[in-house]
């Protein structure tokens, strides 16, 4: 996959359950359509959590890439 | 084999189960009206199903005696409304905070404190007199089928024990009700890394039964456990005299252990810190809230939910009710509210 360039990005290590899922709705609800936003991790939860909940508002997870270790960088699109 | 290493051995299995199924109360109650997710929720069922009928089993076969924990209605309703608003500011429920100590959570670490200080403080500390406030548990002497502990003839309240009906009875009805919910409930897709719902649910409910037999007075519990270990460690240290560390105690270190070894296991340990220093204070008073709660009430999401439940205990019912709303108030509050 071609290497996309965020909109924007979360920094989300570090947070406390489930300020991370509920920080990525909030700002993916805020993004115009097409708009990608990374968001940053070190939780595995919210890499299981965060992509069952962008579905239902309207995200669509491009990748979720290991950047170190229990880190992880999720790409999301708004649709 | 002596109780205490049964306890820790009990405890790194449950602590494994917990990091693996990834399962906090906390999130299974919050998830399931936040973002309509009921992943955890339907393990959490399962394990309460599994427990219902294994408990009654054990019973039967008087490898135990029932022990469901004394009903105070004013101190599960206010107990249990203030450690589920204490959950959510702690992120994480008394299990959840506990086994997250072992994935390198600071965070749960400085909750976990103020739990286990604030609860060891009600529970013959200096805040025991706030017990006071919510009066004597109410008991019977119905005793349907033998299977349930008495001191001088009193036993809790449980359903069956309340009707004086065989507890067999309320249990087969009570596991009918939970499998029905998790058959016809459509489980919230979820591509896990760990445990399944169905993995977990079964294996915490077995520990449970497991837990049952070892420790012989109750099935898991965290609150007592924080309690033993922080009042053993400070204040008792000569065993001959003091309170020594018991099968709970060990328990709780033994999930702090098991989550390490499987979070370590799995790459996911990490010590992690929030960016923002008023995270302390926020999950400090969770963890305050949560032990206060825990402590009158009697127990945490394990000792009333997951173990108090599958009792059908009156005071377990109570106190998961007002658990529920708490968390829920406080989900609202901090994420909903407009």
């Amino acid at each position: 996959m071609a290497e996309v360039k965020p909109n924007y990005t979360l920094d989300e290590r570090g947070e406390v359950c489930p300020i991370p899922d509920v920080d990525t709705r909030k700002k993916l609800k805020e993004m115009k359509s097409g708009e990608i936003l990374e968001v940053l991790i070190d939780y595995a939860l919210s890499k299981e959590r965060i992509p069952a909940g962008v579905k239902e508002i309207g995200g669509e997870v491009l990748s979720i890439e290991e950047i170190g270790p229990s880190e992880w960088r999720i790409l999301i699109k708004k649709l | 084999m002596d109780p205490r290493l049964q306890g820790l051995l009990v405890g790194i299995i449950f602590g494994v189960l917990l990091q693996r199924g990834r399962l906090c109360f906390n999130s299974a109650i919050r998830d399931v009206k936040l973002t309509k997710d009921n992943y955890l929720m339907k393990m959490a069922l399962l394990a309460i199903m599994v427990e219902t009928i294994g408990f009654q089993l054990a019973a039967q076969l008087g490898w135990i005696k029932l022990n469901p924990l004394p009903f105070v209605p004013l101190a599960q309703i206010i107990g249990g409304f203030l450690f589920g608003m204490g959950m959510v500011l702690a992120g994480g429920c008394a299990s959840g905070i506990t086994y997250r100590v072992g994935e390198g959570y600071i965070t749960a670490f400085v909750a976990a404190v103020f739990f286990g200080i604030t609860a060891a403080a009600v529970r013959g500390g200096p805040l025991q007199f706030v017990n006071k406030w919510f009066g004597k548990p109410i008991t019977t002497t119905n005793n349907p089928t033998g299977v349930y502990a008495a001191t001088d003839g009193k036993i809790n309240l449980t359903i069956a024990n309340l009707l004086n009906i065989n507890p067999w009875i309320i249990a087969i009805i009570f596991a009918i009700i939970l499998l029905v919910v998790i058959l016809v409930w459509k489980t919230t897709e979820r591509k896990t890394t760990g445990l399944t719902w169905l993995w977990g649910g079964i294996l915490v409910g077995i520990t449970g039964i497991v837990a049952y037999i070892s420790q012989k007075s109750y099935a898991l519990g965290i609150t007592g456990g924080w309690v033993n270990l922080f009042r053993t460690t400070t204040g008792n240290l000569d065993i001959s005299k003091g309170v020594p560390y018991n099968w709970i105690g060990m328990e709780v270190l033994g999930i702090i252990i098991g989550a390490f070894i499987a979070a370590l296991a799995t790459k996911e340990f990490k010590l992690r810190m929030p960016k923002n220093p008023q995270t302390f204070a926020q999950v400090a008073l969770g963890g305050i809230l949560m032990g206060f709660g825990a402590g009158v009430a009697y127990g945490c999401n394990i000792g009333h939910i997951l173990s108090g439940l599958p009792h059908l205990a009156i005071s377990s019912i109570l106190f998961t009710i007002f658990a529920v709303a708490g968390n829920w108030l406080m989900v609202w509050y901090l994420f909903e509210r407009k």
